[in-house]
């Protein structure tokens, strides 16, 4: 009679971020290793207090990998940043000036087609959140093994920004319903971060593939 | 990088536990001799940066081991000392023991 090995699962949400985070060349003995040890401390400690461990240790691990990330390029991280941040400002005012010059020249179709007109106003947001997750892509692309840190570097400085922009049209019109305003600011580090996930998770999978 | 060049804090303890581990040296096996020895929490991540930095600059090689299903399949990443790893080990035991000596006060105090 064979006895199958019984493999305990790791939080794979802790896990998925691990792998977001590590260099495509590390991820998989990084993974390996803590999944040895979650194995470990599940046999010895209980499945709860080896849960807790890995979440900490997938927590400590992403710190240690972002910092390193950071220390290793600062200025080609830097770089990135800033062609991210010009990227951003080609690309957010692209689909406002896309739909003036269909507007000026369809103007007749579009005085017939009213509702339709809305629809594509409507959509301009989302074109917006498109053209960040784009960049976030272009971004990450171009900052091989350090996606992750990069995007959100970019993320961050452009939250921050938003934040003073805020704070001072509250200041200076002593209106607090701007503040509102972050809300919507947050989505587009949002989606930067989120094209920068597409890409690391498609690089991740090449590495599994090629390692195979 | 120089030849001149002295291992940091981390690095030190890093490369000590190779030596220490010999071929068995690899990220669960490095980590929990850090942690048997000096008592404190490391995280696998502090680990692997440190030892990337350090075959960055020649003092350790590493090599795949196979698979393994209690990895979920994953291989091991078995590392070791290189030459010149070893010289750099022993350059800085140099100069704290150079630094040290004479200072009653350290050992007393230990």
């Amino acid at each position: 009679m064979t006895r199958k090995l019984s493999l305990k699962k790791p939080p794979f949400l802790a896990a998925w971020t691990v792998n977001l985070f590590a260099p495509a060349e590390q991820a998989e003995s990084i993974l390996g290793d803590l999944q040895e040890e979650f194995s470990q401390v599940a046999s010895k400690s209980g499945r709860g207090i080896a849960r807790r461990w890995y979440w900490r240790q997938s927590w400590r691990t992403i710190a240690h990998l972002a910092g390193s990330g950071l220390r290793g390029a600062p200025w080609s991280t830097a770089a990135a940043v800033l062609v991210g941040f010009l990227l951003l400002r080609f690309a957010h005012g692209l689909p406002g000036k896309i739909l003036t010059v269909v507007t000026d020249k369809y103007l007749i179709y579009w005085s017939n087609h009213f509702q339709a007109y809305l629809w594509v106003l409507r959509a301009l947001p989302i074109e917006y959140l498109m053209g960040s997750a784009l960049v976030g892509c272009i971004v990450a692309l171009a900052a091989k093994g350090r996606e992750m840190v990069t995007t959100m570097t970019l993320g961050l400085v452009l939250f921050a920004m938003a934040v003073v922009g805020t704070l001072w049209a509250v200041t200076v019109t002593g209106d607090p319903s701007y503040l509102w305003n972050l809300t919507w600011q947050l989505n587009d580090p949002i989606a930067i971060v989120m094209g920068a996930m597409i890409v690391r998770m498609r690089r991740a999978a090449a590495t599994t593939l090629a390692s195979l | 990088m120089g030849d001149r060049d002295y291992l940091g804090e981390f690095e030190h303890i890093v490369v000590l536990a190779l030596l220490r581990l010999e071929n068995q040296a690899y990220g669960v096996t490095v980590r929990q001799e850090i942690e048997f020895r000096t008592k404190r929490e490391v995280s696998i991540g502090a680990v692997y940066a440190t030892l990337d930095r350090l075959e960055k600059k020649g003092y350790v090689r590493s090599h795949r081991g196979e698979p393994t299903p209690e990895r979920g399949g994953r291989a091991k990443r078995f590392f070791r000392v290189a030459a010149k790893g070893m010289a750099a080990v022993n350059r800085t035991h140099r100069a704290f023991e150079s630094m040290a000596d004479g200072l009653a006060l350290i050992r007393s105090s230990s």
